[in-house]
């Protein structure tokens, strides 16, 4: 019975490490351990509730802009203010371009080489790639130059013997499965992806000043709109969003999805392999009729249990019996004893690091062994992510949703249950990708006719000071990070965070097994993951990129 | 399996650039370097031989927003970065292997150029406790001064490995530290929340155009980039001295742009390159986009006060007690103080006010002669010229 | 003239020099100038908003006034440290430093007298008495932290020699954001010093009768034949 340990787990944000029982060639038991930590929690108390933003967002620099978004509207909901039409739409904007950019990169250059053999490339024939580049989409760089330009580029870099990031990839595997032109087609699109992503990231710093982390702010937007200034966001700035959102929409329609579902095309085994749990949750976000009114949201609210399509059930992260933390196998301790479950606005964050101390070989994974808490919706262990918030919305009836993945399901040939595996998480990225482009456009051309109609305010002023706020008060602000469900719970006393909580995606997802000894979803989709050569971890690493693993993030 | 290594002229022949374009290059790099032509053949030698210098990038405490930082970088492209100009040998964040494979890349790269590859550190290491940060079962710490020991030099990339960051806001719960004071190494200081990409970019290819890192400030800050502060090339500078300022987010002001002063700009006392080099293709930074700086670039930045107040809070007065609130406090209770005082004295030495005013004397109106005359010279005058303005 | 036996004999006593008037005076007036600009640096006030930029520079005049009465400040300053070792004895630098026994007990005793008002007569001086000399002492030192700290953040944006020698004390206090602050603190310490100042010397005036309000503008004290030790 060996232990496979893989630390670092790369090609993600942070600090994550997997040790996985592997036997006979198939995974039975794997424990997931963040193991690192900051304290951002005990660090926000006593603080001035309308900074805890900027503190948040540096929770994370990958998915920046969510834990602002986050901490405002839990101020917003604390202190009961709405935020003027044009602040709702840019910070739809700004979540959409998020989205976009996040998930583009993680396809190419945090996931693409689990599937991708660079190597293989070298030896591909230029013109077939062509060919095949253009018979997947009407995409400019088809030419066969393009790509033999690329491939001696590529070699002369081999050559060199500097492999630099790809130095010890697992190149050769026998779980590659792409023909030599589908790898140097993904290679050339992994440069240009990474070009690209700079370019839609600008959005953020039109709007926020910066990327990565932008500004917020409790009660709007910082920017203010003047159609007759230049020194605000004018004609100009509104036109190079426009252009921007269009090369987006480009990018996404005739580069991500068809390499995408060409890359799917040869990896259907991996439709049935890293399901896990069979739980999903989704907050649900993108409001067209305010924040107060889920029924408005793009993306809807609820949550599945069971894979049982027909019902989604109600979330309501106020209700004290619905979301709870646990920490019997997290390094912490509570009050009340450690199997106890807590709300996040009461909820404590004491460490209680009970080692071992490195340098170690394996964790204790019968005590405490991570630095994640272990969030429940109503005890159950829940996914989140795109695939759950595809899930959702897509048993809620939303048509935009069912129509994208509808199509999707019928280019692969493969049924509604495909999507229940890491494949299929893979998959729902890309689609719910391809929606917020489209809704990109749809929150821009709605912004234009506010402005139009002679709208340009961006800050509700009235609850500014904190003088005009009750002297307590407490509030929850939730959204969807481009991994999954994000909330944050705030108190406020005398004007100052009294306790502040997050429950983040990642800490959904990755989190150690609760007191009832139930695995989180990292765990639970390991299990039955095939290894064909267990030093070489690449259909670990597989299942576990296809949740995009954001560690900052799950341990804050 | 040990191939030769190209130089960068060879990579630049590769890409399709002729001799003569390497020269004008090189030409260029010098001039920019304030060399003189007579050295421009060192650097022409410098650059024939050298390959790509090893790299290893680190990450700690840290939110990995500079490296995504870096990615974004408009002038040098990240991909041409990776494969020109750097050998990327270890990032979390990027390169293809995991767990061993990836320690192997690290640990490779460390023993086969000692004293010759360049070591970028993203992220504070927690003192508090080893088991605050681990990657592979070690401490961040050991892991850092492993990899310090031979390195040629080291970059602390942002505000936490500069200066510790968010996590060491107070109270710093994990004793989160920057690398400088960990190692014993100079430091190349690159602070920022994160540093801008173009900053980055430039700071490693200054080490490669010029063969030399950039001047730094006591500090450790390359001058280059953190010499001014941004208040100093601000655009909004105007509107500073013609004392122009928002008053309340989207007010009047703020649509025309006026300086963000009075909503807690911390321009005055944040020395960045925003305001000139700006962000994301130099397209914009905070103040253009109507929120103030928040000083992400300095030492402490997140204990200097809430964001939104101009001045500072002092410690151990709460979150609201500004010098300004501390100085009138002390004002009125000194004022009060006087008046106590001014009451108590006239009623503690009534004796020595009558004794005063005994001894005190009458004085006449001027008389034209010697000054005033007082009652010593009076006393013989008739009694009822006495008295008078008692 | 004879003496009348009710009438008490008082002395002209020359104790404030030309020179030290004259400092006192230029160093209260720019302590008021930069107590003023220096909280409108502070604190700007919204004046004129319907003007364009380029038609004002009130911040810009504000900001020029704050450096150029400091360097003023400054230089009356030093100057008066250069008359503490060649003024009369009344002025000079043992009068602020208390570095004999005496000095502390005399302290002591004004303490008792004119702040606790435990008793009613006390011992004469005709100079400052040992708490003020002492007090006037931590001012000094006030003014030159309010200097350097002045000078720290005047050298980003200064190329002269001056600032520039003081380059060095911004990261030592943690950041320009730290100097300003100290910065700012620091006028408030001028403030209440200014307020128990004037107090004083009205009190001293009132209770002593000696002149003391007149004699920082001619320099004369008044003092009871008596008191006077020859
Ligand atoms: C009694 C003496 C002084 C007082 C009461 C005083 C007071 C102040 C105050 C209250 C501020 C505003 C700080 C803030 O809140 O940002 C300030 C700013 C400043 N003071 Fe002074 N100051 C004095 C002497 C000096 C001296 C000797 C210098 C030397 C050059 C100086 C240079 C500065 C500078 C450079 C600023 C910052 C101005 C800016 O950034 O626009 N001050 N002062
Ligand atoms: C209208 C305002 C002021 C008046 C009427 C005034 C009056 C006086 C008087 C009467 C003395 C002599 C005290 C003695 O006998 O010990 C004196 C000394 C002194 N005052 Fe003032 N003062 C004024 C403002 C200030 C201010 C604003 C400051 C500085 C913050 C200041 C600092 C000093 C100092 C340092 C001395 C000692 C003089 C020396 O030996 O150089 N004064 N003042
Ligand atoms: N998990 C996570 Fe995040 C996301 N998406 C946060 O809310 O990545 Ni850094
Ligand atoms: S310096 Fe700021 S941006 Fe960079 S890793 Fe640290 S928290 Fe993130
Ligand atoms: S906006 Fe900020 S940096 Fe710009 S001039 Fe005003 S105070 Fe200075
Ligand atoms: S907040 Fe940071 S990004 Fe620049 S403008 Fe201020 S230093
Ligand atoms: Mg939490």
């Amino acid at each position: 019975m060996a232990r496979i340990v893989v630390d670092p787990i790369t090609r993600i944000e942070g600090h994550l490490r997997i040790e996985a029982v592997v036997e006979g060639g198939k995974i039975t038991d794997a424990f997931s351990s963040g193991t690192m930590v900051r304290g951002i929690e005990k660090i926000l108390r006593g603080r001035d509730p309308r900074d805890a933003w900027a503190f948040t967002e540096r929770v994370c620099g990958v998915c920046t802009t969510v834990h602002a978004l986050a901490s405002v509207r839990a101020v917003e909901d604390a202190i009961k203010i709405s935020v003027p039409k044009n602040a709702e739409l840019v910070r739809n904007i700004m979540f959409c371009a998020q989205y976009v950019h996040d998930h583009v990169v993680h396809f190419y250059h945090l996931h693409a080489l689990d599937w991708v053999d660079v190597v293989s490339a070298l030896s591909a024939d230029p013109q077939a790639t062509s060919d095949l580049a253009k018979s997947l989409s009407n995409y400019s760089k088809t030419s066969v130059g393009y790509f033999s330009d690329l491939q001696k580029r590529l070699k002369s870099f081999v050559d060199s013997g500097q492999l630099g990031i790809f130095a010890n990839g697992y190149w050769g595997h026998s779980a590659f499965k792409l023909p030599k032109e589908v790898n140097l087609l993904a290679v050339a699109h992994y440069l240009e992806a990474l070009e690209w992503q700079k370019e839609i990231v600008k959005i953020h710093a039109i709007f926020g000043g910066k990327n990565p982390h932008p500004n917020y702010l409790v009660g709007g937007v910082p920017c203010s709109f003047n159609l007759e200034e230049v020194n605000a966001i004018n004609t100009e700035k509104l036109n190079l969003v426009g252009k921007i959102i269009k090369d987006a929409m480009n990018f996404v329609e005739q580069v991500y999805l068809p390499d995408l579902l060409a890359i799917a095309g040869f990896y259907k085994d991996w439709a049935a392999i890293g399901g896990g749990l069979p739980n999903y949750l989704a907050y649900g976000d993108l409001p067209t009729k305010g924040y107060g009114f889920p029924d408005g949201f793009k993306l809807q609210r609820g949550a599945i249990l069971n894979r049982d399509l027909s019902k989604v059930y109600e979330v309501n992260g106020a209700d004290e019996n619905e979301i709870k933390e646990y920490v019997a196998h997290s390094w912490y301790k509570y009050e009340a004893g450690d199997t106890a479950g807590l709300h996040p606005w009461k909820g404590e964050t004491e460490f209680n690091f009970t080692g071992p101390q490195p340098p170690f070989e394996n964790l204790n994974t019968d005590g405490k062994y991570s630095w994640l808490k272990t969030p429940r919706w109503k005890e159950n262990p829940m996914e989140v992510g795109p695939l759950a918030r595809m899930l959702v919305s897509y048993a809620k009836g939303s048509q935009e949703v069912k129509e994208v993945v509808d199509e999707a399901l019928k280019k692969l040939d493969v049924p509604v249950t495909a999507l229940f595996s890491t494949l299929g998480r893979t998959a729902a990225r890309g689609l719910e990708t391809k929606l917020a482009a489209r809704w990109l456009k749809e929150f821009y051309d709605e912004l234009i006719g506010n402005l139009k109609a002679g709208d340009t305010n961006t800050f509700t002023r009235d609850k500014w000071e904190p003088t005009s706020w009750p002297a307590e008060c407490e509030g929850v602000g939730l959204t969807e990070a481009p991994r999954g469900a994000l909330a944050h719970w705030i108190r406020i006393k005398d004007r100052k965070i009294d306790n502040y909580q997050l429950v983040v995606p990642s800490t959904w997802n990755a989190s150690p097994r609760d007191p009832a000894g139930k695995r989180s979803a990292y765990e639970e989709s390991l299990i039955g993951t095939p290894v064909a050569k267990e030093e070489e971890p690449l259909e670990i690493i597989r299942t576990i990129h296809s949740f995009d693993p954001c560690l900052a993030c799950a341990v804050h | 399996m040990k191939k030769k290594i190209p130089s960068i002229e060879q990579s630049m022949q590769a890409k399709g650039y002729s001799r003569r374009d390497f020269l004008y290059f090189c030409g260029v790099a010098a001039a920019a370097a304030g060399l003189s032509t007579t050295s421009l053949g060192q650097v022409v030698k410098a650059f024939e031989t050298k390959p790509r210098p090893p790299v290893v990038w680190l990450h700690f405490q840290e939110c990995t927003c500079c490296s995504e930082s870096f990615i974004r970088s408009t002038h040098p492209i990240v991909a041409d970065i990776i494969f020109d100009t750097l050998s990327l040998d270890y990032t979390e964040t990027l390169m293809a292997p995991a767990g061993h494979q990836a320690e192997k890349s690290r640990d490779d790269t460390i023993k086969n150029n000692q004293g010759k590859y360049i070591l970028l550190v993203e992220g504070s290491v927690p003192l508090g406790n080893p088991g605050f940060c681990m990657i592979g079962g070690k401490s961040a710490e050991q892991i850092l001064k492993d990899a310090a020991a031979g390195a040629a030099a080291v970059v602390a990339w942002g505000s936490c490995a500069s200066h510790g960051c968010v996590q060491s806001a107070k109270p710093n719960p994990t004793q989160a530290t920057p690398i400088h004071k960990i190692i014993g190494k100079p430091v190349i200081n690159v602070p920022g929340c994160p540093p801008i990409a173009e900053v980055m970019t430039a700071i490693v290819t200054h080490v490669l155009l010029f063969g030399k890192i950039p001047e730094l400030d006591s500090q450790g800050r390359p001058k280059e980039f953190y010499s001014r502060r941004v208040h100093d090339t601000c655009y909004r500078r105007p509107y500073y001295d013609a004392g122009l300022f928002v008053e309340s987010w989207d007010d009047d002001a703020a649509r025309k742009g006026y300086c963000l002063y009075k909503m807690g700009c911390r321009g005055p006392v944040t020395y960045n390159a925003c305001a000139v080099t700006k962000w994301n293709g130099n397209l914009s930074y905070p103040i253009q986009s109507g929120h103030g700086c928040i000083g992400c670039s300095e030492a402490g930045f997140w204990d200097n006060g809430p964001f939104y107040q101009h001045l500072g809070a002092f410690p151990g007065f709460g979150i609201e007690s500004t010098a300004d609130k501390v100085g009138t406090v002390a004002t009125v209770a000194t004022v009060g103080g006087i008046a106590l005082h001014a009451i108590t004295s006239n009623i503690r030495k009534q004796k020595l006010i009558r004794e005063n005013m005994e001894e005190s004397v009458t004085v006449h109106p001027f008389k034209g002669e010697g000054g005033a005359d007082v009652e010593a010279a009076e006393a013989a005058k008739p009694e009822e010229t006495k008295g008078g303005d008692e | 003239m004879a003496a009348n036996p009710q009438t008490i004999p008082y002395r002209r006593i020359y104790v404030w020099e030309l020179p030290v008037r004259l400092y006192h005076w230029i160093n209260a007036l720019c302590i008021l100038l930069l107590c003023i600009s220096g909280y409108l640096i502070g604190n700007p006030q919204k004046i004129f908003a319907a003007n364009e930029a380029y038609q004002q520079y009130w911040f810009g005049w504000v900001r020029f006034t704050h450096f150029a009465v400091a360097y003023v400040f400054v230089f009356n300053f030093i100057f008066r440290i250069y008359w503490g070792f060649v003024g009369n004895r009344y002025a000079k630098w043992d009068r602020f430093i208390l570095y004999r026994w005496d000095q502390w007990k005399e302290l002591w005793d004004t303490v008792l007298v004119d702040v606790l008002q435990a008793r009613v007569y006390g011992r004469k001086i005709i100079g400052h008495n040992n708490l003020a000399g002492f007090s006037y002492f931590v001012l000094f030192h006030i003014f030159l932290l309010q200097t350097i700290t002045g000078f720290a953040l005047y050298s980003s944006m200064s190329d002269a020699f001056l600032p520039r020698l003081f380059t060095w004390i911004v990261p030592l206090l943690g950041g320009d954001a730290w100097v300003r602050q100290w910065h700012h603190l620091f006028m408030w310490f001028f403030i209440v010093f200014t307020v128990i100042h004037l107090y004083l010397v009205f009190y001293h005036d009132y209770f002593e009768g000696r002149g003391t309000t007149s004699s920082i503008i001619g320099g004369w004290k008044f003092e009871r034949d008596d008191n006077i030790k020859r």
